[in-house]
């Protein structure tokens, strides 16, 4: 079937198709129109260029915006051992990022004075947590009035305090030693002393200080948070 | 694929790639102003405005939730266009609670525990600047002991929370939550007379 008439006349005077090739033989109607047999020339290579820009600039702003905003809460982090807190979030101060993702995420953030949520997603060795495993939280906390701690699912809700097994600890019924330093079992099976009920799969464990001189400096004091030591895994 | 065509390719691939970065550096600055998730617009959705709203445990209409178990939480969205706020609460026997005042861009106006508090007790007015001279001209008596806080920003939020370490004081913890109040503060300047 000849191609439609206008088709060609449009085909010719498009700048950006190239003269015919000569070594194909020419079809030519009666008004002096010819077209080129042979492959199709790269009309459309303007276009495909800018799409090609398009669809980079739009698809790669887009996914990268959301990569940065679930990666991280923003920059000014604390990072102690394997917990990682953000004490200028809630502030004017916070950076961009940081503003983009509490705005994002609509969390009640904790205020200077109300207190300091760490959050650990891994152990010391920098292994991520999970269910399979079984874990020892010891040490101490920085200095605070109260403390409450709990395991979670990523993204999850945090857990009951009525629940059947015990997924959340505070300062109040945890057991310390003679010291004040405690010892926290974290796992899915029960555990003698202090026993953190764990999600199956990978969790989060969340230390949240309240009252506590750490939320209004960063740094200054010398913080020390308890360790995250993986004891065993399965059945051994 | 001829020189001029990967030339041509390179160079969309770049457009894109700086398009990206730009548009990446709009969403993140921007963000913030149209969000309709933040915790400002949550609070707003939930229901009326200076009163406390109680959150549970699993999030509510408005997408809000305790997140702590055991950090019980009530927030109050607030309006100081025409009249200061007044944020108050009785005193009573629960071990630790804390107020924290937020604009309505989410950033810290203020924030006080039970032990920064004058006698244990949550006794905050809430101000704009404007209100805050009049206000300090002319102090009525039942807000002497009052915490006065200037706050910038006319909107915002307030979030009191209260601590039950153990299911004993679930029941004082919530009598504290339900009895606070965050109405506005009528009071009536001398130049009113």
């Amino acid at each position: 079937m000849p191609p439609d008439h206008r088709d060609l006349v449009l085909r010719q005077l498009s700048p950006f198709a190239p003269a015919p090739v000569s070594s194909h033989q020419n079809q030519c109607y009666s008004c002096g129109h010819c077209f080129a047999q042979g492959p199709s020339p790269p009309v459309f290579r303007l276009p495909l260029l800018i799409a090609i820009a398009l669809v980079i600039a739009f698809g790669g702003g887009i996914w990268s915006t959301i990569a940065a905003l679930t990666a991280t809460t923003g920059f000014g982090a604390i990072r102690l051992g394997a917990w990682e807190a953000f004490p200028q979030a809630q502030t004017a101060d916070a950076d961009p990022y940081a503003k983009s993702h509490r705005a994002n995420a609509g969390k009640l953030l904790y205020a200077s004075a109300e207190g300091l949520a760490f959050t650990a997603s891994v152990d010391d060795a920098g292994q991520r947590l999970t269910g399979e495993c079984r874990y020892s939280i010891s040490g101490q906390t920085p200095a605070a009035r109260f403390w409450t701690l709990f395991a979670a699912a990523p993204g999850a809700a945090p857990p009951s305090p009525a629940a059947d097994r015990p997924s959340a600890l505070n300062s109040r019924n945890a057991l310390f030693r003679e010291d004040g330093s405690f010892e926290i079992h974290a796992s899915q099976a029960a555990a003698a002393n202090n026993w953190l009920a764990v999600p199956a799969g990978p969790f989060r464990l969340t230390l949240t200080l309240l009252d506590t001189p750490t939320a209004g400096s960063s740094g200054v004091i010398d913080l020390s948070m308890p360790s995250i030591r993986k004891i065993g895994c399965g059945n051994v | 694929m001829s020189r001029r065509t990967a030339l041509q390719l390179v160079l969309a691939i770049l457009a894109g790639l700086v398009g990206a970065a730009l548009l990446h550096l709009i969403i993140v600055l921007l963000l913030p102003q149209f969000s309709d998730r933040d915790a400002y617009t949550r609070v707003l959705a939930e229901g009326e405005i200076q009163r406390f709203w109680r959150l549970g445990e699993a999030p509510d209409k408005a997408g809000l939730a305790k997140d702590d178990p055991y950090l019980e939480t009530a927030v109050c969205g607030f309006d100081l266009s025409e009249t200061p706020v007044r944020i108050a609460g009785a005193k009573s026997g629960i071990p630790f609670w804390s107020l924290a005042v937020y604009d309505s861009g989410s950033n810290e106006v203020f924030s006080i525990n039970d032990r920064t508090a004058v006698a244990g007790a949550v006794d905050v007015v809430l101000a704009t600047p404007t209100q805050m001279t009049q206000l300090r001209k002319n102090l009525p008596a039942s807000a002497t002991q009052s915490i006065l806080i200037e706050s910038a920003s006319t909107d915002g939020y307030v979030v009191l929370r209260a601590l039950a370490p153990r299911q004993s004081f679930a029941d004082g913890v919530s009598e504290f939550l339900d009895k606070a109040t965050c109405a506005p503060f009528e009071w009536r300047s001398r130049s009113r007379f």
